[in-house]
């Protein structure tokens, strides 16, 4: 097995794809304006024509590049290219006020590096075994894994709960439309023959996060961004290198792990490590004054995200954020189920994903070492050419997947809604999520109940199922128990 | 943000109104096993509920947290009039064709949101388009010739 997972990814055509990925993926996410997910939803359409290795791993390319590109504006010009570079920017842009810009971006891409590494190995150990554990599910074990999933994307994404839970039912409600899996009756389709296959995932996904987005970028589209540093020095000196081995795989295991944790992205594990870096920092109050901790916690920890974001979309077929629920449409695309048969029936792919995941990050980390001038310079393309043409892109790109224009019509309509939705300070993610999950929950749902003839006793029959009983409870009562103590502690006091 | 959280509330309760509406009449449960209609009223009744807690949250929210949600600025009326020429883009694009709605639809955007030039725009509009006309056309073959010029 592992020659042929050699042969499949040493080849010059996967090479060039990874190569072309990363690269497109600094340039996306080093513009500030165009998330890491926008990006693999705008390269998304490019990759139905081809292969599932080559495509799957040109989408992986894109992420990692994407989400350490964000270092780079967030160093430079104190506005994080992408929603995972926010906390970099608090200690980076300090490095450049001091002129030394050329040594934050050298310590974000060598921690970005090692971050994307160890979450690449975790992907590795952890995902087989847990695909074998996925095995033994049954109906009442997705569908309560399911309903797991929605309970914390729910709870953790943006800031309110009831918000995440309206945004998620909102997702759910979409994948109703088409004709019901079970029993074959159309739903929701208002006589519409497009509507009759479903709410077309891609198209939506496209609009929620590249169009909406884009159309945030028109409120400032006059007002330009300026970058007048040089950037020298880019090699770490001895004692930044002791800092940045000493912070980064941390902070990497803790991307990890909550890139497992579904609906938590890149930008939760960015923060999480860093402040996990200042909590056991001998120096916590130099935190924020531009010291290299501060870079390589978060670029640690939210380059971390990527290959643990994966875990649970692989094994189980429920993303870790949105860049993953991407990837699960461009899975399917290709007819391939994520979920934990892929590991049996398509190891080979598999395989060759944690290999080229892990080309990849060395692919950013040359690229970023040799061509940060380069990448310096692609920030001084005006957002007020590139915009326009996004729209080109989400236009084609969704008119691509079924040569159809009514899903271009449902590109614009979910682009316009996301945008007030973010006005309203609703996060879209929870929506893309419920598309996918919904579906899971909905028939295994009623599966279950067709194999125990309508008696729910059979969501408690197994001890899998009581765990994920549990932890949906414990996710949902969790800010309603810490608040309570809060206040008790409060009135104690 | 108050008035934002009223109105998201209460567009998501209609919407899950109508969901229940049209489920009910979808064929019943059978032996237990339950029909195209359950999930998709308990989904709705959960969407209601959410709504309810945000309303009721929004109405013991402090005055200091209920930020300004800004619909009305200079620069979000742009954004309304950039939506409406995509509008009107997706409207003329499969009639007319691709290179023609895009380049037009590419040259007025950017002259609007760059000042450069027309000269500058219409060579970066037509540059571009062709790009990604012989990219998913040719490339990725994508039937991309409709509408009656191209």
């Amino acid at each position: 097995m592992l020659l042929e997972v050699l042969n499949n990814v040493f080849t010059i055509q996967i090479f060039l794809f990874i190569i072309m990925g990363v690269f497109t993926g600094i340039c996306i996410g080093s513009l500030p304006g165009l998330t890491a997910t926008m990006g693999v939803a705008l390269v998304l359409p490019l990759t139905f024509g081809m292969e599932a290795t080559p495509g799957i791993l040109l989408l992986i390319g894109v992420y990692v590049g994407a989400i350490y590109g964000g270092s780079i504006s967030a160093i430079l010009l104190r506005t994080p290219g992408t929603p995972a570079a926010a906390a970099t920017a608090l200690d980076g842009y300090e490095f450049s006020k001091r002129g030394e810009s050329g040594r934050a971006l050298g310590i974000s891409t060598i921690s970005s590096f090692i971050g994307g590494v160890v979450s690449v190995m975790a992907l590795w150990l952890i995902s087989p075994q847990l695909a074998k554990l996925a095995l033994r599910f049954n109906a009442p074990e997705f569908f309560l894994l399911a309903v797991f999933g929605l309970s914390i994307i729910a709870s953790i994404s943006g800031n309110s709960l009831a918000k995440g839970v309206l945004c998620g039912g909102l997702g759910i409600a979409l994948s109703f439309m088409g004709i019901d899996s079970i029993t074959g009756y159309p739903r929701f389709t208002f006589g519409n023959i497009n509507l009759l296959s479903g709410m077309s995932f891609i198209p939506v996904m496209i609009g929620l996060f590249a169009m909406s987005q884009a159309f945030s970028t028109v409120e400032n589209i006059f007002t330009a961004d300026e970058v007048s540093q040089k950037v020298t020095k880019v090699w770490p000196t001895r004692s930044d290198w002791k800092v940045i081995l000493k912070t980064a795989p941390v902070s990497g295991l803790i991307g990890t792990f909550i890139g497992i944790v579904p609906g938590a992205g890149a930008e939760i594990g960015a923060f999480v490590s860093y402040s996990q870096a200042k909590r056991f920092s001998k120096h916590p109050e130099l935190f924020g004054t531009g010291i290299p901790e501060g870079i390589a916690a978060p670029e640690g920890g939210n380059n971390g995200v990527t290959g643990g974001a994966l875990i649970p979309m692989l094994t189980m077929g429920v993303p870790g954020d949105a860049v993953a629920a991407i990837l699960i449409g461009a899975l399917t695309v290709q007819g391939l189920q994520p979920g934990p048969l892929l590991f049996t029936e398509h190891t080979t792919l598999v395989y060759s994903i944690f290999l080229g995941m892990f080309i990849a990050n060395v692919t950013m980390l040359i690229l970023g070492l040799s061509s940060l001038k380069f990448f310096v310079k692609i920030l001084s393309i005006p957002k007020s050419i590139l915009t326009p043409m996004i729209f080109v892109l989400c236009v084609v790109g969704s008119y691509a997947i079924n040569t159809n224009f009514f899903d271009v019509g449902i590109m614009l309509f979910f682009g316009i809604i996301g945008y007030f939705m973010q006005k309203a300070d609703v996060s879209v993610s929870p929506a893309v999520l419920g598309l996918i999950l919904g579906p899971m929950a909905e028939s295994n749902f009623r599966r279950a109940l067709l194999m125990s003839e309508g008696s729910y006793s059979i969501f408690f029959a197994s001890p899998i199922a009581w765990v994920f009983l549990i932890l949906t409870i414990f996710t949902l009562g969790m800010p309603y128990v810490t608040s309570f103590l809060k206040a008790r502690h409060k009135n104690i006091a | 943000m108050r008035k934002a959280n009223f109105i998201v509330a209460g567009v998501f309760i209609a919407f899950a109104i109508a969901i229940i509406a049209i489920s009910l009449g979808y064929p019943p449960s059978n032996h237990g096993v339950p029909g195209p209609g359950m999930f998709p009223i308990i989904i709705a009744s959960l969407i209601i509920f959410s709504a309810v807690v945000l309303i009721i949250a929004t109405l013991k929210m402090k005055e200091s947290q209920n930020t300004k949600v800004d619909l009305t600025s200079k620069n979000v009326v742009n954004v309304y009039i950039t939506m409406a020429g995509l509008v009107v883009y997706f409207l003329l694009l499969p009639n007319v064709g691709f290179i023609t709605t895009t380049t037009i639809m590419l040259v007025l955007y950017i002259k609007w949101f760059s000042k450069r030039p027309w000269w500058k725009c219409i060579l970066i509009s037509i540059l571009f388009t062709l790009a990604i006309f012989f990219l998913f056309g040719s490339v990725l073959n994508v039937p991309m010739r409709y509408g009656f010029l191209i």
